[in-house]
């Protein structure tokens, strides 16, 4: 039977709802969705439930937020990146690194009261889009939002998917819900900000490249490398839409984890090395990037073999140093162009904005901005 | 078409709200005080009837205590205005009182040698109802008359009984007495007495007084 659109949408926003809510990972309505004649009878007695929804969700716009990201470890502070909208235009009204008391619990054992965070002057906007950088969270296609994976073995999830492409899986995020509610408390109620968003620190990333006006200009397929820590992410565009994303386990603290027991220096040091041309740490660090780009390429011909997307357009963003060695090696390798993305790149900066020094900080402000951005620009439902 | 990559994990109880002013607080907070408010109230005027009960009780037997000598003062004020009204009328009856006895004394030097008077009578005012005399006079002004009645002989009796008229009628008078008369029939022979007697003549002069003012 063929599902009205207005049903579609019901349905859509009944599974999603229940997603969302039920944190165990397992919708009680899953097995109505193949059951259509049931579901047709549910759907009658669901159609408050589908107006409540409706007006429980976010159907409102913002127009300054904070982005936050939550669980970097940074030895600089927690990211925050605050954006707001005027007349149409994105303005950076401050972005730094704030000495924010709290650690994220890695386990719910661990988990204690979140304190209760006052952020700057600058950086009290009236919302906040919180990002949640952790070994627990996940972004993937899966074939079921609800499947069960290891982790939510161990401990409920929150999840959510969306549907990027009718012939690809959706595409898949999750927070520990333990995690996510203590993220959730540590900006309490009756002064701003407060958390009107929580994210999973790649997805927040992948907004940056797409509010950005690169991205605008593009046409056809735009493949971008989001390089994190501890990974680096996939993401693939073909006509403004994400159509591919993946992780490889190969991140910069690899790299400079890499360099640092081979040269026998210190982590600060090794920065440097790695920022400057001093020396040349690729023969140091090729294996790495080697087994990563050999991924990408593998990721590349999918795209250009199984979904026809032939792209030439390659950026790489997220890479506090060493950029040049990682283009380098790339275009040897898959004879391609890689071309640095700077997230910051394009953005106005309203009068009197409080910013530190971007240029050296960009790749790590980054998931905040996107954050940010992500509520920023979405538009209300 | 840009469309950002927003996926949400927020749960809807976790979206609070940055303003200081609170519907869910302050309605919980609204709702108590009213409530506290209530209750107070309430108290207010549990107390407070229960003081106008006391109060009640008290007033009730104040005026169970005072009724007899409540009584005993209204009885006493019917009493003190019956002795008023009595003094009052006293009063009035003193006032009306028309003293005739400076007058008749000076009339014993003016009445002529040959004139004895044989009566001098106030009468009694006419009752309008005889059957029913009322306690007090009911007008303000009572006529009153005197009644002089005597005998004269002589040469002349009747000159004798105008030169009394006359001298009634002199300002001596005129404060006591306002007309002096002697009604028709009044000046007549005396028949009753014996033939030697026959040139008497007996008279009768009514005076009329000031009236009495009852003031």
């Amino acid at each position: 039977m063929v599902l009205q659109k207005r049903e579609k949408k019901v349905l859509f926003a009944v599974r999603f709802r229940c997603e969302i809510g039920q944190g165990m990972g397992v919708s009680p309505f899953r097995h109505l969705t193949g059951q259509w004649h049931v579901f047709c009878l549910f759907n009658q007695t669901m159609k408050s439930a589908a107006l409540k929804i409706k007006f429980t969700s976010q159907n409102k716009s913002f127009a300054d937020v904070v982005g936050i990201e939550i669980g970097a470890a940074l030895p600089q502070g927690i990211p925050a990146v605050r954006v707001c909208k005027r007349e149409g235009k994105t303005e950076l009204v401050a972005a730094d690194f704030l000495k924010l008391p709290g650690e994220l619990p890695q386990t719910p054992e661990g988990i204690s009261a979140p304190p209760a965070w006052l952020l700057p002057r600058a950086f009290q906007a009236p919302h906040a889009a919180l990002t949640l950088t952790s070994q627990l969270v996940f972004l993937r296609h899966a074939s079921s939002a609800n499947e069960e994976t290891e982790e939510n073995k161990k401990f409920p999830y929150r999840t959510v998917s969306r549907v990027l492409a009718q012939d690809l899986p959706p595409l898949s995020a999750g927070i520990p819900d333990f995690q996510a509610a203590w993220a959730a408390h540590l900006l309490p109620e009756g002064r701003p900000p407060t958390a009107c968003s929580l994210q999973v620190s790649p997805a927040a990333a992948i907004n940056t490249f797409i509010a950005s006006p690169v991205f605008g200009s593009l046409s056809g397929t735009a493949v971008v490398l989001f390089v994190f820590p501890r990974y680096t992410a996939f993401a693939a565009f073909h006509d403004f839409r994400l159509v591919l994303y993946r992780e490889h386990m190969v991140g910069y603290a690899h790299i400079r984890e890499t360099v640092s027991d081979q040269m026998h220096v210190d982590q600060s040091l090794t920065d440097s090395i790695l920022s400057d041309t001093l020396i040349d740490p690729t023969p140091m660090i090729e294996p790495l990037l080697r087994s990563l780009f050999r991924q990408i390429e593998i990721s590349y011909d999918y795209l250009t073999r199984r979904r026809n997307c032939q792209t030439d357009n390659f950026f790489i963003c997220g890479l506090p140093f060493s950029t040049t060695y990682w283009s380098a090696l790339f275009s040897r390798m898959l004879n391609l162009t890689l071309k640095t993305f700077h997230p910051f790149e394009g953005l106005e900066r309203a009068p009197r904005a409080s910013v530190c020094d971007l240029s050296a900080n960009e790749s790590l402000l980054m998931t905040a901005l996107g954050a940010a951005r992500a509520v920023l620009e979405d538009e209300p439902t | 078409m840009k469309t950002p990559l927003h996926l949400n994990l927020l749960k809807e109880e976790e979206h609070f709200s940055s303003s200081p002013v609170r519907l869910r607080v302050m309605m919980p907070t609204a709702a108590v005080f009213v409530a506290l408010c209530s209750i107070a109230w309430f108290f207010l005027l549990v107390g407070k009837v229960h003081t106008q009960a006391h109060l009640n009780e008290k007033l009730k037997q104040a005026v169970a205590s005072i009724t007899p000598v409540y009584a005993a003062v209204l009885d006493s004020r019917a009493q003190e205005q019956e002795y008023r009204a009595m003094a009052r009328q006293l009063g009035i009856y003193t006032n009306s009182r028309i003293l005739f006895g400076e007058s008749l004394s000076l009339i014993a030097a003016r009445v002529p040698s040959c004139i004895q008077f044989t009566e001098m009578r106030i009468p009694q005012p006419t009752l309008a109802d005889p059957a029913h005399p009322s306690a007090a006079p009911t007008n303000r002004f009572e006529q009153v008359f005197l009644r002089i009645s005597g005998r004269t002989s002589g040469d002349h009796p009747s000159e004798a009984v105008n030169t009394l008229l006359a001298e009634l009628r002199t300002p001596v008078f005129t404060n006591l007495l306002r007309s002096v008369s002697i009604p028709k029939g009044a000046f007549r022979q005396d028949n009753a007495r014996s033939a030697s007697n026959r040139d008497t003549l007996l008279f009768e002069i009514t005076c009329e007084c000031q009236p009495r003012r009852f003031e």
